[in-house]
């Protein structure tokens, strides 16, 4: 099977188990959800060949150009969603992750993209690649899930699903920021002082993650000293993924720089 | 000094610091830095003179914005000490005064009696705490004893210790921007370069570039001997993320050209009357060089352009350093008469042959064209980078130890009722509160079975 196969697959798998989460979502019930996430999970193994598949033949990092790197994230946010799925008794999580993957798998699908894996310029040439993608976009995929669960926050009703969304919010930042420190400011600033001579340059890309980070910063010292819950965490978390969003996408569409690969 | 402490030690201060530098910083990707005046002119008009003295056009290195760091960096300092001796206490501290009630008012409690002595009891509870890793303090009081049972107690300063790293960081980066020195040092192969400030020399032996099957480029590679009195003292090669560490210095693969300024030409004279006539020559750009033939006594090529382009005001300049469009501005004299001058080129030999070329009996080929290939090192010193990647350390364990470390505390009060021994217990943990009532409910299990 080609790479492409495999993705198809993948993709197809979610667009299921989108479906029949949301299913879940008006027939209310549980086996519903498992089933989501059982496709959601089948999908993650067919995404895990084609990332693995892309790699070998490539003989890089799946994640050197748009396409790959949208692929990479989406797989990053299922696994999340596998990770959180069983411990957060959120049952809204799935329909609404999965919603955010389907979407980000349909653009890298898109023929606005190119696809096809071209060899590495002498930049990339590094396993700092590896590192400083693959954990800053697993990060991000953490980011995602604090993001819905703060969206459904907003819109719960129960003051007994808020508290569960905003401890699931709170433990998915736990995970992501981690993440994203180490792999987006640390591991970069290691290969930039590597490939570019300084640590630190003042590029786009990298103020916006620091903006990123200030945000998830905010979140923890309102939240653990000032001790703010719900409703100002939720929309600080909220603007944190738009902020870890902007980062990876927009940096490269609407402001120039040195990150102009992916 | 006491309301300036104050003043710092504000947590509140912390958020606006934080948006304060988010704005800015956001600021800073919106207006373009560090561009030319004219840029700025053009793109922003009348506000361009504001921007400037606002220091908007280099934000991140201005009076500001770095105030706005130290702030930062003053405030962490104070919040972190002010924060510490209470932090110190109950990690590390003596028990403070407990009794049974208030424990019962904790989440996560339990209350038996044991049909034991004291000690017996306390022992008891004591070894099934300890087995779970929890380090106990003891003290007595009235008819009773009082266990303090602390575990993980580092996690406690998880946040202190990223903001240490965060302080190390932002000194590193002070000490950077003051100390770091950087040059860029292009060698042409064969060539030898001082490095500012230090006592040793570079010698570019060899640049080249290597290419994918399809033409891509795959890696420049230099190959470096580093000179110490004139002795070579090693050879490395140089790549894109390989630099050469030497002496205090980081040599890095920047940039590379070609030396297009005295290239090597091979021009083809022809005859537009005489096809069979073709004669070679090679020379460089100035040179004037004698053709022995009855129509032209000598050629010179005034200008050679590799990448040929009529800019801005009908001016020929070059697109790029690559080969494009290579162009020969070519002479010809016989005698005092000028018999050929015009732009030739290579791709295109064909293509117009100058103002004077249409009444020419003379024809021109730029047939080969080379260039000495020259390599860009940065030469870079940087003192603060030991700082960062301390900080960064810092700042993981820190985080590791905030979020997955999360210190448990046990406090267990015995006393002796009616020759019984009554057994309180209770525990606070800062995180994941469940697995912390579940190990709660083991001990304590445990403790209350029959022995």
């Amino acid at each position: 099977m080609t790479e492409s196969t495999l993705f198809t697959i993948a993709f197809a798998l979610y667009v299921g188990a989108l479906i029949v989460y949301f299913a879940s979502l008006f027939v209310r019930r549980e086996k519903w959800t498992r089933n989501g996430l059982a496709l959601a999970a089948a999908g993650l193994v067919f995404h895990t060949a084609a990332l693995i598949l892309r790699t070998v033949v490539s003989r890089h990092a799946p994640f050197t150009n748009m396409y790959e790197s949208l692929s990479f994230l989406s797989w990053a946010m299922v696994l999340a969603l596998v990770v959180f799925s069983r411990k957060s008794r959120v049952p809204r999580l799935g329909p609404y992750l999965m919603l955010i993957v389907v979407g980000l798998v349909a653009l890298a699908s898109s023929p606005l993209m190119p696809k096809e894996a071209t060899p590495l310029v002498p930049a990339l040439q590094s396993y700092w690649l590896w590192l400083h993608v693959s954990v800053t976009l697993l990060g991000e995929a953490f980011f995602a899930v604090a993001f819905i669960s703060s969206l459904l926050y907003l819109a719960a009703d129960t003051e007994e699903k808020k508290e569960r969304l905003d401890a699931l919010s709170y433990r998915a930042v736990a995970v992501g920021f981690p993440l994203f420190t180490l792999g987006g400011l640390v591991f970069g600033m290691v290969w930039a002082y590597r490939a570019w001579g300084r640590y630190w340059g003042w590029d786009p890309k990298e103020v916006w993650s620091l903006i990123t980070w200030f945000v998830f910063a905010l979140y923890l010292h309102t939240r653990i000293v000032m001790g703010w819950k719900g409703k100002r965490s939720a929309i600080i978390a909220i603007v944190g993924f738009l902020a870890a969003l902007f980062t990876y996408f927009g940096v490269n569409y609407l402001l120039a720089g040195l990150h102009s690969y992916a | 000094m006491r309301s300036a402490g104050k003043f710092f030690a504000s947590v509140k201060l912390a958020i606006v610091l934080f948006i304060l530098i988010t704005l800015a910083s956001i600021l800073g990707t919106l207006i373009p830095q560090g561009r030319s005046a004219a840029e700025y002119a053009a793109r922003y008009g009348g506000l361009s003179g504001l921007f400037v003295s606002l220091q908007l056009t280099r934000l991140y290195q201005s009076f500001w914005y770095l105030a706005l760091l130290l702030f930062f960096g003053l405030n962490t300092v104070v919040c972190t000490l002010s924060r510490f001796g209470p932090k110190w206490r109950r990690a590390f501290g003596p028990i403070a005064a407990t009794d049974a009630q208030t424990l019962m008012t904790l989440k996560v409690k339990s209350r038996f009696r044991l049909a034991l002595p004291a000690a017996a009891a306390k022992d008891r509870i004591a070894g099934l705490l300890r087995s779970r890793h929890y380090i106990l303090t003891e003290s007595g009081r009235v008819n009773g004893i009082i266990l303090l049972a602390r575990k993980r107690r580092t996690g406690l300063f998880g946040s202190d210790i990223v903001h240490l790293g965060l302080l190390v960081i932002l000194i590193g980066g002070f000490i950077s921007g003051l100390g770091g020195r950087r040059a860029d040092v292009p060698l042409l192969e064969g060539q030898t370069a001082d490095i500012p400030r230090a006592a040793f020399q570079v010698r570019l032996d060899k640049f080249e570039t290597e290419y994918y099957p399809r033409g891509e480029v795959k890696d420049w590679k230099s190959t470096v001997t580093v000179l110490e009195n004139g002795a070579p003292v090693l050879t490395r090669v140089v790549e894109v993320n390989h630099p050469l560490a030497y002496g205090g210095y980081n040599f890095y693969q920047t940039s590379y050209g070609w030396d297009w300024d005295s290239p090597r030409l091979e021009l083809e004279v022809r005859k537009r009357a005489d096809p069979a006539f073709s004669k070679t020559v090679a020379l460089r750009v100035g040179e004037r060089m004698p053709v022995d033939d009855a129509d032209v006594d000598h050629v010179v090529v005034r200008q050679f352009i590799p990448d040929f382009v009529i800019g801005e005001g009908n001016k020929v300049q070059s697109r790029s350093q690559e080969p494009n469009n290579p162009a020969a501005l070519v002479e010809a004299w016989k005698g005092e008469e000028r018999v050929f001058g015009g732009w030739i080129f290579a791709k295109f030999p064909d293509f117009g042959q100058g103002h004077v070329a249409g009444q020419s009996a003379l024809a021109f080929v730029l047939k080969k064209y080379t260039a000495a290939p020259y390599s860009v090192l940065e030469a870079a010193k940087d003192p603060g980078v030991n700082f960062i990647w301390l900080g960064c350390l810092l700042v993981m364990a820190g985080f590791f130890l905030a979020f997955y470390w999360p210190p448990r505390e046990i406090r267990v009060v015995l006393d002796e009722v009616q020759g019984k021994v009554e057994v309180t217990a209770g525990g606070q943990a800062a995180k994941s509160r469940e697995t912390f009532q579940s190990e709660f409910d083991r001990i304590f299990d445990s403790a209350r079975r029959p022995a």
